[in-house]
């Protein structure tokens, strides 16, 4: 809706403008960004043929187009589905939470992911179902397990106080995540399954298979359609649970389904890419400052603000030690927790977070 | 007629400690009422079964005759807008989109706001003298703006009844005098009005009865003339008024020592 209201004959101008040009101003530097990634590498592919080639047509050699359509292009969709997922999945948390503070691993999911990794890497046989590995497959149903957990453990009389929710997250996260240490004093294999694993933990976007891509732009789909009515309850939300109550918000299910589908999210985006740190905490957290916090209006430019912001991440993680790369989830750490603190000090006198 | 709110044999307690018994009362049509009693009489308590965010033990509270049991809280709240004492917002929400929260009640699950809505908004800003302070930052405003802000989100639910807890409580006795004239206002556009009051020198000239509670007895209901008595309010509060003539003699002529 645009700014302003007809009202029986005059016009109802909205205070807070909704600022449709950052969605259009997104969706272009999106476009820009994939085709300057997709000029970067080994082999450099210029970005005027590339985009002739991606609009059907057929500017580019063979070896290019194999490059272009088996490795550079899954890596790219790559970190556009995680950045989006986990940015998302970090809304939702902040929303439910109440807290701008919150991130997609709140709930424990970390810990699950990190030792059903570990299980892949180190006791299971290298299998793999529509091109995820054992460490990913794990890690997936690591992350919805604990979450799993964690709510029922912090379900009282058919409701989940926040707190509890918050503080057995936190003790499910650190047991599980610590307990993945057994097993890498397991390891006979002398720091294969290690570097296999640290990698992992340290965020790493992989070469995904287009089946792979597949899955998790469905599992992307259902996340952001699901997400799409929670947004205004997550205003509501804000007011304090007694009050949303009273406002006719039906507030533990909207609970279960922000837990639901904030963990569809963040398991997508664990299992294409390990643990990102950063994204998910300061994607919202940048937008709120532009917007304003408004979930309505945050959800569209958070998906794709963290699809860019994971983009560029993972470009220069791949580009600036060539042919060495950094774990991405090192890059977003280094370049997002310093940001962020930016961020937290230059508002901290105009706008209480 | 018909009362909007009415508590039959309503009896709460939280775990064993008892906080109404045998409660009988009823809320009419343009009636404005100051519950007053001490801390933990039950004050909040009995605002919030008329809200139906708190079911009693015993007892039915009833919505124009209907059960508020058996009646989704979307459906009170599009009669009854309770107005909390304290609303911590963790995000920095400008005054336009905390009030637009009212219209939570009326909206579907994946409609946006029409212009009734709007409207609904416009019209509760305007009423509280709030309207141009709807781009400032809620969290940014004093306490007196904030109270009216929050008495806006509750009109904005276009209720019948509005139910205000401690709406004085905090605010310096110009501000307080705000509310006061507010809650005239309101009454001349036909919303019936609770207030739970700890100020019991501004009660005189703006509500018409006082619900007196005290701890463990039944709530006695009369004019603000029968029931500001000292006699009264020694009892029910437990305290020693007489000590303090001039806090009595404030208290029978507000006007004289506020302004």
């Amino acid at each position: 809706m645009a700014g302003q209201v007809t009202v029986e004959g005059t016009i109802y101008e909205r205070a807070q403008k909704h600022k449709p040009w950052l969605l259009a101003v997104l969706s272009a530097a999106l476009v820009l960004a994939v085709l300057v990634a997709a000029g970067i590498g080994a082999v450099h592919l210029p970005i005027g043929l590339l985009a002739r080639q991606l609009i059907g047509g057929d500017s580019l050699s063979t070896d290019q187009q194999i490059i272009l359509f088996t490795i550079r292009l899954p890596r790219i969709v790559a970190s556009l589905l995680v950045g989006s997922a986990l940015s998302v999945s970090g809304l939702l948390f902040q929303g439910l939470f109440r807290n701008p503070l919150a991130d997609p691993y709140v709930i424990g999911s970390s810990g699950g992911a990190v030792l059903g990794a570990s299980i892949g890497v180190f006791l299971l046989p290298p299998i793999s179902v529509a091109g995820f590995g054992t460490a990913a497959l794990l890690a997936f149903v690591g992350a919805l397990a604990s979450i799993t957990l964690v709510y029922w453990l912090a379900r009282v009389d058919g409701r989940t106080p926040v707190v509890a929710l918050l503080l057995a997250g936190f003790a499910v996260s650190t047991m599980l995540s610590y307990s993945s240490y057994f097993l890498e004093v397991l390891d006979r294999d002398f720091g294969t399954g290690m570097r296999v694993l640290a990698s992992w933990l340290h965020g790493t976007i992989a070469q995904p298979t287009w089946p792979q891509l597949a899955i998790v732009t469905l599992m992307l789909a259902i996340g952001l359609a699901g997400s799409v009515p929670l947004a205004r309850n997550l205003n509501t939300l804000a007011l304090g649970e007694e009050y949303a109550t009273h406002l006719g918000l039906s507030v533990q299910q909207t609970r279960i389904a922000v837990i639901v589908i904030g963990s569809i999210l963040t398991a997508a985006a664990v299992a294409l890419g390990g643990l990102i740190s950063f994204v998910g905490l300061i994607v919202p957290h940048m937008l709120r400052m532009v917007l304003g916090p408004d979930h309505v209006r945050l959800l569209p430019a958070t998906a794709l603000t963290g699809a860019l912001f994971l983009l560029v991440a993972d470009t220069v993680a791949r580009a600036a030690i060539a042919p060495a790369e950094l774990p991405v989830g090192v890059l977003t750490a280094l370049i997002g927790g310093p940001f962020f603190l930016y961020l937290l000090r230059k508002t901290k006198q105009e706008v209480m977070l | 007629m018909k009362p909007l709110i009415e508590f039959a044999g309503v009896g709460f307690s939280y775990g064993d400690r008892n906080i109404l018994r045998d409660l009988d009362a009823g809320v009419f049509e343009n009636q404005c009422i100051a519950v007053v009693g001490p801390n933990g009489a039950g004050k909040t308590t009995l605002l919030r079964l008329a809200a139906g965010t708190l079911a009693p033990v015993c007892g039915e509270v009833r919505l124009k005759s209907r059960d508020l049991r058996f009646l989704k809280q979307r459906e009170i709240a599009r009669s009854v807008a309770f107005v909390p004492q304290n609303v911590e917002v963790p995000f920095s929400f400008t005054v336009e989109e905390f009030v637009e929260q009212g219209r939570t009640p009326f909206l579907k699950m994946f409609g946006g706001l029409c212009a009734g809505d709007y409207e609904a908004m416009r019209r509760a800003m305007e009423l509280t003298d709030t309207w141009s302070l709807r781009s400032r930052v809620f969290n940014q405003l004093s306490g007196g703006e904030r109270q009216r802000v929050k008495i806006a989100l509750g009109l904005a639910q276009q209720p019948q009844l509005l139910l205000l807890d401690e709406p004085m409580q905090h605010l310096d006795i110009g501000r307080q005098f705000e509310i006061v004239d507010l809650i005239c206002l309101l009454r001349r556009e036909g919303i019936a009005i609770v207030a739970s009051m700890h100020d019991l020198a501004l009660i005189e000239g703006t509500f018409a009865s006082v619900w007196l509670m005290s701890p463990g007895e039944p709530i006695r209901q009369g004019s603000p003339d029968e029931m500001l008595r000292p006699k009264v309010l020694e009892i029910a509060f437990n305290c020693q008024l007489h000590h303090r003539p001039r806090l009595l003699e404030r208290m029978r002529n507000p006007m004289e020592y506020t302004v």
